[in-house]
């Protein structure tokens, strides 16, 4: 089992060095009071929204497998509009899963059942 | 040229409380800007400063113009690797701050012409970080992570023509997997669900981020709680306390703590556990 507490052993202010770039990426991109500032880039137009997702959500399907797909409903990929009720959100995952599975499932068994035809009609 | 020649543009990492005349005995402004005056910054040659805005006081370094314009911004950020340094820069400076004083962070490449367009900016949303002031002080912001390991890869599958199974053999084999994987996944999330109710008995607001992508996590775990919590700072204890006994009962997951941030997710409004 991984214990980042080791990284930080009760650390002094001073000495708060949380280094991994996904956490601090995650951070300093679109958190804290948004301004607008007079040089304007917008960064979900630019290549960085790629990084971005490489980084958080890799590839949707891997996402999707993991049961991962909330973010289809944020439109624009902004952690303000997390899901707040984990419950509910659990809920939706179950569903979700229980959904792909047994279309995964009745395709397997379809497969298998066309299989024992062919078998069974030689 | 000289320093003083290049055209600059005022870049803002955070925004802290003023020190006006009543707070004169802390003078917290001043004790900022000592703190801050030796960071590198964004490494443009230029200190870190802090810039009275009215009742705040702006986080600022000057950057060359002709360095964070805004197509050269572009292509800055666009590179993985300087991508990566402004961040970590940036996240430095603003971990320095709150070290020195309760700090609203702003995000990466916040950008204005000069400093009176700062102090104009910071006019205009002036009740909202005073707002964001009040909620942070005295409090530090902590991230845990939930993971599920990924099990083994399924046995191969025998191919149809193998007639080492029958069609019900392997359909029972099918069911049997998909209703593990099912029962794994349900209970992985029930774990999660009892970290995160656990540790927002100890926060002022929880926040949930998105979890993390297969690069960053790992192909042996998947990532199935990524939050954020504001607790008071005198509750670090209780916290790592409530971890270690949460990781000694729920052996399906790795749980992970990071912490203490400046309070990057609950600037603006978070929501109350």
């Amino acid at each position: 089992m991984i214990e980042r507490e080791l990284a930080y052993p009760a650390p002094p202010v001073a000495e708060r060095h949380p280094s991994d770039l996904a956490e601090v990426l995650e951070r300093v991109l679109d958190k804290g009071i948004v301004i607008a500032g007079d040089i304007k880039i917008d960064l979900l137009d630019i290549e960085l929204l790629t990084i971005r997702l490489r980084l958080f959500v890799s590839s949707v399907d891997t996402a999707r497998k993991a049961g991962i797909d909330w973010w289809e409903t944020d439109p624009a990929l902004s952690s303000r509009a997390a899901r707040d009720a984990l419950t509910q959100e659990n809920a939706e995952l179950r569903e979700r899963l229980h959904a792909l599975e047994s279309r995964i499932g009745s395709e397997e068994l379809s497969a298998v059942g066309a299989t024992a035809q062919e078998r069974s009609d030689r | 040229m000289t320093p003083s020649q290049v055209p600059t543009l005022s870049y803002v990492f955070a925004v802290c409380r003023g020190g006006g005349p009543t707070e004169s005995a802390e003078r917290p402004a001043e004790r900022l800007a000592e703190g801050l005056a030796e960071l590198p910054g964004l490494g443009t040659g230029t200190p870190v400063r802090t810039l009275p805005a009215g009742p705040l006081t702006a986080v600022v370094q000057d950057v060359p113009a002709a360095g964070f314009g805004e197509e050269a911004l572009r292509r800055r950020l666009s590179d993985r690797a300087e991508l990566e340094r402004c961040a970590r820069a940036h996240h430095a400076v603003i971990t320095a701050a709150s070290v020195l004083a309760p700090t609203v962070p702003l995000p990466l490449a916040t950008l204005y012409l000069d400093d009176r367009r700062v102090q104009e900016a910071l006019d205009e949303r002036q009740t909202s970080f005073l707002t964001a002031l009040d909620r942070i002080a005295g409090r530090a912001e902590w991230g845990v992570k939930v993971y599920a390991p990924t099990g083994p890869p399924p046995a191969p599958e025998a191919p149809s023509t193998d007639s080492s199974g029958s069609g019900r053999t392997y359909l029972d084999r099918v069911r049997t997997r998909r209703q593990s994987r099912e029962q794994r996944h349900t209970q992985t999330l029930r774990a999660a669900e009892r970290v995160d109710t656990a540790v927002r008995g100890l926060a002022v607001a929880a926040r949930r981020l998105r979890p993390h992508g297969v690069e960053v996590t790992g192909k042996h775990r998947t990532h199935v709680l990524n939050a954020a919590y504001l607790l008071d700072l005198g509750r670090e204890r209780e916290l790592r306390a409530a971890l270690a006994s949460l990781r000694h009962d729920e052996t399906d997951i790795q749980i992970e703590l990071s912490g203490p941030w400046a309070p990057y997710s609950f600037a603006d409004a978070g929501t109350t556990p």
